[in-house]
């Protein structure tokens, strides 16, 4: 250890101040030295050199005062050696694992925290030797570990992500600062870092490690015999189409479980869907299992593989792989079949056409049996009307079934009612429309419709030319196909057009299929004494059904004076809602929420958005309305809740924070008039797959590797091995040699004495130069 | 595995060549007092506003021969004014002259009409000698549909095979090869027919033809029937018959012959 000194300006005057007081200095120097060379007899010479000094003391003192002048002393050390040791923290360490299958397993934590505590003698000779040890913990990020924690590295490794090459290219910016500057890095760590298992990545961490340019020792804490199985990936397309059969693929991945059977299951928003037998093969080899499926309605859903725990696991927190699905509608494909054209049959058609995501497929019977078969058959422009197809093998590709006062037995689909009824079953849609014709054959009465329907048309009701004006019931007046008759002036029915004809109808005597009466006449009871159904729906097996007493509804499009509610044609109202309460659409309701993505990373906040709206699915303001979010787990409690009251747009929203990894159902309800319940579930995932391999072994090789790629030491835990007394280090560079311990700055400038030497100085000299005569 | 849009393509052409589904057991539709029967008004005004007296009984009487369609057996008249305007979306006006000013009142009612999705059917009993009622229902057309465009009707508008494959809209007359027409967002809201169609179907308490066709005779009566029959269907059915199905199915029926 030395000391150096140097002086420092604390003030440098302006370019012209400079000159000025150079020029002085230089004149005053100047005439001094010309008085010294040219003093007289009398003047002694060792007065003449003190008149010098004083001179030239007096020049100091005015330019370290101008300069503001510091005397800068340094205590030089010798340079000291960084080593930064970096331990893995994600929650891979926490597997326990073997030397060999039947030996007791112990974590990779223990592991860690056994080779630290007993390279504690290594240690405590690189300290020696001038080394300074900067322990930091890694898993998405780097952070440093410090006090009792860097003594033993006791922790619960529960990272999410093991990112080494993020934590060595953080030492890289180190490395801008000489002081700082890195001599070798230890790492402590199973080696299943960087995501993937995969070469790209282990080349990426050689580069970055290759650009510190200093040794890295490496400790693999992992041991070769496992017993677990993860799902290892997952492939599924974010979107799906309703009604259409989809592919999920998973590959599963086990070790040490060879031969034994498994259990995959798939599951929709915590549901079981789906399961598949799996006999498990060798280690690290893939298992790949597809299922299908076909979502039957739309919206979002959290579907999640899971493996069935097997005894003795490592680690169960593999088994389950969520991800998220958006079910949407293709086209919605309507068969509008019609056994008359007339007026309702147009509008119903013209407003289907006019749907850009309706694909409308119609047959209209335009002739009778009995219609004269005239000499000019070649003229018309008919086509058969292909039964088969519709109601046999292409039913099914259909969302829609409208049989629009369709006498069904004379045109031979009575034999194909029991496909409809299937069809309904399965989850198809069915809107009955009376009239003249489509209750009058009985073709409806066979058992298996019938069961289905919400109005009795075993006997075939007449048509009774007699107008209508129907009434609200009270399931009606929250029922989506009819509520809006009490938006704007609250009045139902009454300002609306009456309609021409209907057909006395009584609701089914079944209480199992869900069947009520939206719309009833408002005199006319059935044989039970209920109002006989006008419209009316019911919800058999996983289908609905809506049916029509009427075939005249299209007057509630085409009329004088024409009452709309909030801004919409009433005809419009009544089958838009007809069409989006059979097809489940989300915003059939008078409430919807949404998220603002359905997966999330950990740490981002999660936005929800609701929308109230009237009957008439005009914006609704000031509604209030409840919301929650809670995990998708059975009997899981909400982790956050709240209320809302909707501003002038119908909207509320709500960012909410911190949400641990998993999936969630977030609900929103509104109460009272039109009150309804709306859920949509996301997930919150980490930012890598942890967990999705966690054998060791490609860990130790690529541990191994990085050791040998930038000179350090390969140390395998497993084996029992330490640190090494003798850490290879890396050279330190030439300007980090010398290495400042202390400093000690003195003013010259500041204080009373740079006054009296100026005094001094000046006085001196003035004194001297009297007494000699020369002043 | 063929998409079900193909299966929907093959099922309609597979049903073009099979045999039409007509059992032996079917009964007739109910007919009469059950029946749920459309109205084919005629618009009443001061002049002559019937020149072909019983000409939509008579089209009303081919509909039931030929169609599924149940027309009233006499058709009503309607006056512009009146609340039942609205009573059908059907309008029918025929006249020899040129139209009257409509007032105020008739004129706004035929606009919502048009507004709410009607159509109507304006034919010249004068069968292109005049031209004057033609050119009252264009002025008439302008100020109920402003700014709609009245053109020709094209040959291949679906309105032209509706119920029958028709060439030429003839009536009385074969005067002019297309009618004319307002297109308004893909359907024609108002026809007109120059060729005096009412003249083809007008009949005598005889029974008889009270006028004859020319040139065409007793073939082109049947045609001026036929478009009468297509004008009712698309009426009914608007462009039911430009629907895939059927024109991939007719297109291959056609070549088949």
């Amino acid at each position: 250890m030395n000391e150096r000194w140097s002086l420092a300006p604390g003030h440098v005057p302006s370019t012209l101040a400079l000159i000025v007081l150079g020029l002085c200095g230089a004149v005053a120097v100047a005439e001094a030295a010309m008085a010294f060379a040219r003093r007289s007899d009398r003047i002694d010479r060792r007065t003449a050199f003190a008149a010098l000094g004083l001179r030239l003391l007096a020049i100091g003192a005015v330019f370290a005062v101008a300069f503001e002048l510091t005397l800068r002393l340094d205590h030089i050390t010798d340079p000291i050696q960084r080593v930064v040791v970096l331990v893995d923290r994600s929650a891979s360490i926490a597997v326990p694992d073997a030397t060999e299958l039947g030996a007791k397993p112990e974590t990779r934590q223990a592991r860690i925290e056994r080779v630290w505590s007993e390279s504690a003698g290594p240690r405590s000779l690189w300290r020696d030797r001038g080394i300074s040890i900067d322990v930091r913990g890694f898993d998405s990020v780097s952070e440093p570990i410090t006090g009792e924690a860097a003594e033993t590295l006791a922790t619960t490794p529960v990272g999410t992500a093991s990112d080494l090459t993020g934590a060595i290219a953080t030492l890289l910016g180190d490395a801008q600062r000489p002081d700082d500057r890195v001599a070798a890095v230890i790492v402590l760590s199973d080696g299943l870092v960087g995501g993937l298992d995969s070469e790209a990545a282990t080349t990426h961490l050689l580069d970055v490690a290759g650009k510190l340019g200093v040794p890295v020792t490496t400790v693999a804490v992992g041991a070769p015999a496992l017993r677990d199985v993860a799902v290892a990936d997952v492939r599924a397309g974010e979107f799906a189409f309703v009604e259409n059969v989809t592919e999920l693929e998973t590959t599963i991945v086990a070790h040490g479980l060879e031969g034994t059977s498994a259990a995959v299951a798939l599951l929709r928003n915590g549901e079981r869907i789906a399961e598949r037998k799996l006999r498990l093969r060798g280690d690290g080899v893939p298992n790949r299992i597809e299922f299908e499926v076909a979502p039957d309605r739309v919206g979002q859903f959290v579907y999640e593989i899971a493996v069935d725990e097997i005894a003795g696991e490592a680690t169960l927190a593999n088994n389950r792989r969520a991800f998220v699905v958006k079910v949407l509608r293709d086209k919605v494909r309507v068969l509008h079949v019609a056994g008359r054209p007339d007026w309702d049959v147009r509008a119903l058609r013209t407003l289907l056409r006019r749907d850009p995501n309706v694909e409308l497929l119609s047959y209209y019977i335009l002739r009778d049996f009995d219609d004269i078969a005239r000499e000019d058959t070649d003229a018309l422009s008919l086509i058969p009307f292909p039964t088969e197809e519709l109601f046999e093998s292409e039913l099914g590709s259909f969302d829609v079934v409208v049989l629009h006062n369709f006498d069904a037995v004379p045109h031979q689909v009575a034999q194909y009612i029991d496909n409809i009824a299937q069809f309904v079953d399965g989850g198809g849609a069915l809107v009955l429309i009376g009239g003249d014709l489509g209750f009058s054959d009985g073709g409806y009465g066979t058992p298996a419709i019938a069961r289905q329907l919400p109005i009795d048309v075993r006997r075939a009701p007449p048509l009774r030319h007699e107008r209508v004006r129907p009434v609200l019931t009270e399931a009606g007046r929250r029922h989506p196909i009819t509520a809006w008759l009490l938006a704007g002036d609250g009045r139902g029915w009454e300002p609306l057009p009456e309609l021409d004809a209907w057909n006395p109808v009584g609701l089914t005597d079944r209480d199992d299929i869900g069947a009520i009466t939206l719309l009833a006449h408002p005199d006319e009871l059935d044989a039970r004494g209920r109002p006989r159904p006008i419209v009316a729906v019911s919800e058999p097996g996983k289908g609905r059904v809506v049916t029509l007493a009427t075939g005249s509804t299209w007057r509630l499009g085409f009329a004088p004076e024409l009452a709309l509610v909030d801004g919409a044609r009433p005809y419009d109202l009544l089958w838009l809602g007809v069409v989006r309460w059979l097809l489940r659409d989300d915003t059939s309701g008078r409430l919807s929420l949404e998220t603002d993505k359905p997966r999330y990373r950990a740490g981002e906040s999660v936005k929800l958005v609701a929308r109230t709206a009237t009957a008439a699915y005009a914006p609704e303001p000031s509604v209030p309305v409840q919301w929650r979010i809670e995990p998708l787990a059975q009997d899981a409690k909400p982790t956050s809740s709240g209320s809302w009251t909707t501003d002038a747009q119908g909207r509320a929203e709500e960012t909410v924070e911190a949400l641990e990894i998993g999936a969630y159902r977030a609900t929103a309800a509104r109460e009272g008039d039109g009150g309804s319940e709306v859920t949509r579930v996301f997930i919150v995932e980490p930012p890598g797959r942890e967990l999705a391999r966690i054998d060791a072994d490609s860990g130790t090789a690529r541990m191994r590797r990085l050791a040998e790629t930038t000179g350090g030491a390969f140390i395998e835990a497993v084996a029992g091995h330490i640190l090494p007394d003798d850490v290879p280090v890396g050279e330190a560079a030439e300007d980090s040699r010398a290495r400042v311990g202390a400093r000690r700055e003195i003013a010259l400038w500041g204080g009373p004495m740079a006054l009296v030497v100026l005094l001094f100085a000046f006085g001196g000299e003035w004194w001297l130069r009297r007494r000699v005569g020369v002043a | 595995m063929p998409s079900r849009r193909d299966a929907l393509r093959m099922a309609a052409a597979a049903s073009a060549w099979s045999i039409v589904p007509v059992p032996a057991l079917a009964g007739p539709a109910p007919r009469g007092e059950d029946v749920l029967s459309i109205d084919l008004p005629q618009l009443r005004y001061d002049g002559e506003w019937q020149p072909r007296s019983g000409a939509m009984r008579v089209l009303a009487r081919e509909l039931r021969l030929r169609t599924r369609l149940e027309p009233l057996a006499q058709p009503t008249s309607v006056t512009a004014e009146s609340r039942e305007l609205f009573d059908t979306p059907f309008l029918y006006v025929a006249g020899e002259a040129a139209l009257p000013t409509f007032s105020r009142a008739g004129e706004a009612n035929l606009r919502q009409f048009l507004d709410l999705g009607g159509l109507i059917l304006f034919d010249a009993a004068d069968g292109g000698t005049d031209g004057a009622f033609t050119e009252s229902a264009r002025e008439l057309l302008g100020r109920i549909a402003p700014g709609s465009e009245i053109t020709a009707v094209s040959r291949d508008h679906v309105l032209f095979r509706s119920f029958y494959l028709v060439d030429t809209p003839v009536g009385r007359t074969a005067a002019f090869d297309h009618m004319l027409g307002i297109h308004d967002e893909g359907r024609i809201s108002a026809l007109i027919m120059r060729n005096d169609l009412g003249g083809a179907l007008e009949e005598g308490l005889d029974g008889r033809v009270v006028h004859p066709c020319a040139p065409g005779g007793a073939e082109q009566r049947q045609w001026a029937i036929r478009l009468g029959v297509n004008v009712l269907l698309y009426a009914t059915c608007t462009d039911y018959k430009a629907d895939r199905a059927h024109v991939e199915t007719l297109l291959r029926a056609r070549r088949w012959r």
